[in-house]
């Protein structure tokens, strides 16, 4: 909600001065390398990789460092321990044998250096989407595309929803995560587009829908609520054991593909979300 | 022009009883009037830590918009520091913004800043004058710990009637005030409003030039005087901010303030005021868009009964002790939907506490040279039901709950010693000590670097304790070139309890287990500032320097070391000039130099969903960059061409040479190569004109 008002108040503002924006130099600390594991499991035919690097220096040519050497590995519902190995060719961990249940839980456990890394959640189970569509709108004298997604989302529980987007063939990319909170119980609307706005009218669009856990629901808010505006920009909760940064989930994931080409627009819909 | 000030010497040895009489200041005498005399001897005054200003200085200082501002200028005091750029949000001590006592006749002001901060709600057309305490704060006023700013508004002439107003090119203002009934009661009106969404109104697109983007503000106060013992005084404010996107979206806010205060002399060393006082602080909002059909709306308001007594009976002490009983209610927002609104609607408990303080106080001049103010202030604040209370764990999981009617829930009683003393060493130079200890029940959550309309408000309760803070300070007072020229100094220490800050992620909107995600620690704040100022001759000012350093400690942020709080600033400057060219031209300037605020930026970075992420270490670690800009300003007043009416120009530039201060630093994944990141500031002002025609008849 307060994302909400300032973005509204900020946009506003934007159209009313005409600030300027400037590269600059800042000397930036270089902190000590921690670890960082990306382990967002599905339940999708799709490779499943899990990526272990460390942090490097901000002004480091290398966006991350590798860890190529870790032992990594997910236990699951009875017991049975899925190795993952690493891979060149997807610069992280895969394993041919991991398959996801829903309601089943996970253990992750990632040794690197010796220190041991570890994390345990349960699969979602997926919330059935009933339509897609498409959608335009103008904010602003700016037009932009969503997919839309409407969807009963299961009365009494919190559901906690993730999407990444893919935008004519370009790898996937995070856009957002939603709660129920304000819409528990509801016949509910999302409205998917991407976060570079680079949809257009000739596009090809697949999503990601993913039904994830509260943990990784925290993580992902807390990632897409840091802005410069924030009073202390802080590194998302981790739900791995530690000391590592980025998290595990195990979630129940379904693909979407829409061609904006066939876009029909039987009412221009204005709106502001 | 204002009025000129008055003194007279009263011998309280026998039965006087005198009425005075303001009359409007004249150019001419302007120059002979505001000398010493409309200034408290600062070196004779045991009262430290304290600054008056009237209305006739914040008008000369220039600001932004050519808008006169009182927080603008107060900003530029020492010990005193800014929000962001433009922003009327102050810090004062290295204390937070919620931890300054705005008051306006006495009614609380919860949030004195309009459109993102960067006008106050004080139109300085309304105000007689502004008393500002930083430390050695006195007993008749508590409730929060960094400073007290309490703002009088204009009574109103009771002779003749009079019109003053403005036009610039953000807003107008109009004061009317004059006689009800002559020589016995008067009134004071006066209004401003904003126009910015004048000019959204010429874009084409449908959708902007039906949004709303104004505010306007409402004083009005008028008095009545019932016999020569007994005066009723009744104020008000009223200010609104409106926001509105087309017809789909709107937010409005602001306060409301009303005060009747009853004032008597009950004999001849006995003064009572009598006081009931009423404020609030709402904000709304109203989505209505696609299968969106929701409000929001929040409040927080207070009823304030207050009884004040001021006595002289003794030789050499006026002792002051009164009583008030403040009721706190805060309805944080809940959102109220339509019944075919995909959202739902969600009611969070109404908190509400009652804030009884009593307080005596005596200014007692012990020698010729030694006088002091001593007082204690005991405040009990009681938490009440009904509601829904938690307990919580270490990691903020709520644990427990319990169900309270309409009951007392816990009470809080403190004991707040304040004292001020002075000796004068001989008739232009003292030194000065004060201690003081302050409490604060009402806290306002803000995790963004502007206070938002929609920030959070929250009383003490069984998880959040009252926040306290303990200050020493010393100073040293001289005048010079017989009062002429005020030069002081003064170096303190504050020590902060309980004060509040969030866990990761925090979730403040619509929660009812809201204090789960609070985080509790202490802060201490120490400095020195040194001032200066000119009151005489053609030119007047000062300059001011503050060296300081403001800093927190919790053990759940930065692994438990000391950190720098936001506000934090290591050198703050301000110089202020205002000199007469001509008796048609008076020209100022201002120029202000800080270090950069500090703050949070990543020392690494990592790569995560194919994007690259910062990696944070260190809380405030790092600085904004330096922060500096002028402003001047020229005012042009023709001869009068009739004689009543009076009219002049106003001109200013506002960050005269165009500093590109830096309001945001972020960084960002290069265009060309993204592994490389980079770093990019935003500026949000460059120099700004501004003219405003002001007349007065």
């Amino acid at each position: 909600m307060k994302r909400f008002y300032s973005s509204f108040l900020l946009l506003l503002f934007c159209h009313l001065l005409s600030s300027c924006e400037e590269v600059i130099d800042i000397n930036l600390n270089d902190a000590d390398q921690r670890v960082v594991i990306e382990a967002d499991l599905n339940n999708l035919p799709s490779a499943q990789v899990i990526y272990v690097t460390r942090t490097v220096p901000f002004n480091d040519a290398r966006p991350h460092e590798v860890v190529t050497d870790a032992v990594v590995e997910v236990t699951g519902p009875r017991n049975n321990t899925s190795n993952f190995i690493y891979s060149p060719e997807h610069q992280g961990y895969v394993s041919r044998s991991f398959s996801a249940r829903e309601n089943s839980t996970y253990t992750l456990r990632v040794i690197v250096d010796e220190k041991v890394y570890e994390s345990t959640e349960s699969m979602p189970a997926q919330v059935p989407v009933d339509s897609v569509g498409m959608l335009r709108e103008n904010i602003f004298n700016d037009t932009y595309y969503f997919a839309t997604f409407r969807f009963q989302d299961p009365a009494g529980v919190p559901n906690y929803y993730k999407y990444n987007v893919s935008v004519d063939g370009r790898p996937f990319k995070f856009f957002s995560v939603f709660s129920d909170k304000f819409n528990d119980g509801l016949y509910v609307t999302h409205q998917v587009g991407s976060v570079d706005n680079d949809i257009d009218i000739n596009s090809k669009v697949v999503v990601r829908r993913q039904s994830v856990s509260a943990a990784v629901f925290r993580y992902w808010d807390e990632l897409q609520s840091t802005n410069p505006g924030s009073a202390a920009p802080a590194n998302p909760t981790s739900n791995i054991s530690n000391g590592a940064l980025g998290y595990f989930g195990v979630s129940s994931a379904m693909i979407y593909e829409f061609d904006f080409s066939t876009y029909q627009e039987i009412s221009i819909q204005d709106t502001l979300q | 022009m204002g009025y000129s000030t008055l003194s007279s010497t009263v011998e309280l040895n026998k039965n006087v009883q005198r009425s005075f009489e303001i009359s409007n200041a004249e150019k001419e005498i302007e120059e002979i009037v505001v000398s010493a005399s409309s200034r408290p001897n600062q070196v004779r005054s045991p009262q430290m830590g304290a600054v008056k200003i009237t209305t006739e200085e914040i008008k000369k200082v220039p600001v932004i918009f050519g808008e006169p501002d009182i927080l603008k200028t107060i900003q530029l005091l020492p010990g005193v520091a800014t929000g962001n750029e433009g922003s009327s949000n102050f810090f004062v001590r290295g204390g937070g913004g919620d931890q300054n006592l705005i008051l306006l006749d006495e009614a609380i002001v919860y949030n004195a800043s309009h459109l993102l901060g960067f006008f106050s709600t004080f139109n300085s057309d309304a105000i007689k004058d502004v008393n500002l305490f930083k430390g050695g704060i006195p007993a008749q006023y508590g409730g929060r710990i960094s400073s007290v700013l309490d703002i009088n508004m204009l009574d109103g002439n009771k002779k003749e009637f009079g019109v003053e107003g403005g036009v610039g090119l953000i807003a107008s203002r109009l004061k009317i005030d004059g006689p009800i009934v002559k020589d016995k009661s008067s009134f004071m009106v006066s209004g401003r409003r904003t126009y910015a969404d004048l000019f959204l109104k010429l874009s084409n697109d449908e959708n902007i030039n039906q949004s709303k983007l104004y505010f306007y503000d409402l004083n009005a106060k008028m008095n009545y005087k019932i016999n020569d013992r007994n005066t009723l005084y009744l104020s008000g404010y009223f200010g609104k901010d409106d926001l509105g996107y087309s017809d789909r979206f709107s937010f409005d806010w602001g306060n409301a303030t009303a005060t009747l205060r009853w004032n008597s002399i009950l004999n001849e060393k006995l003064f009572s005021n009598t006081s009931l006082i009423y404020s609030d602080f709402t904000y709304n909002v109203r989505v209505n868009s696609n299968d969106n059909d929701f409000g929001i709306a929040s409040q927080i308001k207070n009823w304030n009964l207050k009884q004040d007594f001021t006595y002289y009976g003794l030789n050499r002490h006026s002792i002051r002790f009164g009583v008030n009983v403040l009721n706190q209610k805060i309805s944080p927002a809940s959102l109220n939907a339509a019944d075919n609104s995909t959202v739902n609607s969600i009611s969070v408990d109404t908190r509400q506490g009652y804030e009884s303080a009593i307080y005596a106080s005596d200014e007692w001049k012990v020698s010729d040279r030694f006088s002091m103010i001593y007082g204690l202030r005991l405040t009990n604040f009681t938490v009440m039901g009904p509601g829904t209370f938690y307990e919580f764990d270490s990691d903020g999981e709520a644990i427990g709950e319990k169900q309270y009617g309409r009951e007392v829930v816990k009470n809080y009683l403190n004991l707040e010693p304040r004292l001020s003393m002075s000796y004068q060493l001989n008739r232009n130079n003292s030194i000065k000590a004060s201690y003081n200890r302050i409490v604060q029940h009402l806290h306002q959550l803000t995790n963004t670097t502007s206070s938002l309309p929609t920030d959070q408000y929250v009383i003490s309760s069984m998880n959040i304790k009252p926040q306290i803070a303990d200050q020493v300070s010393l100073g040293y007072f001289q005048n010079f070139a017989n009062n002429g020229y005020e030069f002081s100094t003064e170096i303190y220490y504050k020590d902060m309890q309980n004060q509040i800050d969030f866990r990761n992620g925090a979730d403040l909107q619509a929660n009812n287990q809201l204090e789960g995600d609070l985080l509790f620690g202490k802060g201490r704040a120490y400095g020195i500032e040194w001032l200066l100022r000119k009151n005489r001759g053609k030119l007047n000012g000062w300059i001011s320097y503050t060296l300081a350093k403001s800093e927190r400690q919790f053990d759940q942020i930065n692994g438990g070391e000391w950190f720098n709080a936001r506000q934090d600033r290591t050198h703050d400057i301000s110089i202020v000039a205002m000199y007469e060219l001509s008796k048609r031209w008076t020209a100022g300037a201002t120029f202000v130099y800080n270090t950069g605020n500090a703050i949070t930026f990543p020392s690494g970075k990592y790569q995560l969903d194919g994007s690259t992420r910062f990696y944070y270490t260190e809380r405030n670690g790092y600085r904004m960059p330096d922060y500096h800009r002028l402003d001047l300003s020229v005012v042009y007043e023709p001869t009068p061409e009739k004689k009543r009416f009076r009219s002049s120009w106003a001109f200013g530039v506002y960050n005269a040479y165009n500093r590109r201060n830096a309001y945001i630093i972020d960084f960002r994944e290069n265009e060309v190569n993204p592994n490389i990141t980079e770093a990019y500031r935003i500026a949000l002002f460059g120099a700004i004109p501004s003219v405003t025609w002001n007349f007065k008849f």
